[in-house]
């Protein structure tokens, strides 16, 4: 079970929230990316061992959405690491 | 194991759900409701009128029915500036009140919230899950008191007596 804080009413338990998946790639220009490069974007989430950034609806609670950082091989919410942008 | 608390579904409220800058509903709406509440999830109150701050820049205005076309003709929704957005959601939410010396421990089976004093105090509102269904909840005299989709109501009663069954 995790608490996520949300920005608004503060840390709130994990079943008050929707998943609303990683954070991927900012969308490319479709004209300047050849199709691997296309399908890739449109299909291939970031799936890390380690940190990794999501999105969370506070769909039972404020309707805020907040982006955090999991590490996927503890479940804690963490930091961001240093290389991140 | 049977529960102390008496479950009292509330008859239906005048409710208007204000969305927009502080700035620009306070300037619109000053004169028929309480002063905005700036603390996350808290609400203020002003003769029957209660206002709860439950979004960023969200509120919801709670009056007796009765005042509800007073309220409308006030608040006008439908000549409001464009910049913030008011509609009546009377119909849309069911309140109860779970009262009693074992309140608290029942609301605890209901919703995951810390509802400590400490933490859930006299001013609180927000929106949190009760039973997994959203809810509004806040502290009421002896206990508390919690809103659900109309839809649900009936639902939320019989999952709340079966728990202090």
């Amino acid at each position: 079970m995790m608490l996520i804080p949300c920005p608004f009413c503060g840390k709130r338990n994990e079943s008050e929230f929707i998943f609303g998946g990683a954070v991927g790639a900012d969308r490319p220009d479709p004209n300047s990316v050849n199709d691997a490069e296309w399908v890739e974007y449109l299909t291939v989430a970031p799936n890390p061992l380690g940190p990794v950034q999501e999105r969370w609806w506070h769909a039972r609670g404020c309707s805020e959405w907040v982006t955090i950082w999991r590490d996927t091989r503890t479940h804690d919410i963490v930091e961001a690491p240093d290389d991140s942008e | 194991m049977t529960y102390d608390v008496a479950i009292v579904r509330q008859p239906l409220n005048a409710l208007f759900d204000l969305k927009g800058s502080p700035a620009a509903i306070q300037n619109w709406a000053a004169d028929v409701l309480p002063t905005l509440p700036e603390r996350p999830n808290s609400r203020t109150g002003q003769a029957s009128v209660e206002l709860y701050h439950v979004g960023r820049n969200h509120w919801i205005a709670r009056a007796p029915l009765e005042q509800e076309a007073e309220l409308e003709k006030h608040l006008s929704p439908t000549n409001c500036p464009a910049e913030i957005s008011i509609v009546r959601v009377s119909d849309t939410l069911t309140f109860f009140r779970v009262v009693g010396p074992q309140a608290d421990e029942v609301m605890s089976i209901a919703c995951p919230l810390d509802i400590h004093e400490t933490e859930f105090g006299e001013e609180t509102v927000t929106y949190t899950e009760l039973f997994g269904l959203k809810a509004l909840i806040m502290r009421c005299e002896d206990g508390f008191e919690f809103a659900v989709e109309q839809s649900f109501g009936d639902m939320a009663e019989d999952y709340l007596s079966r728990a202090v069954a």
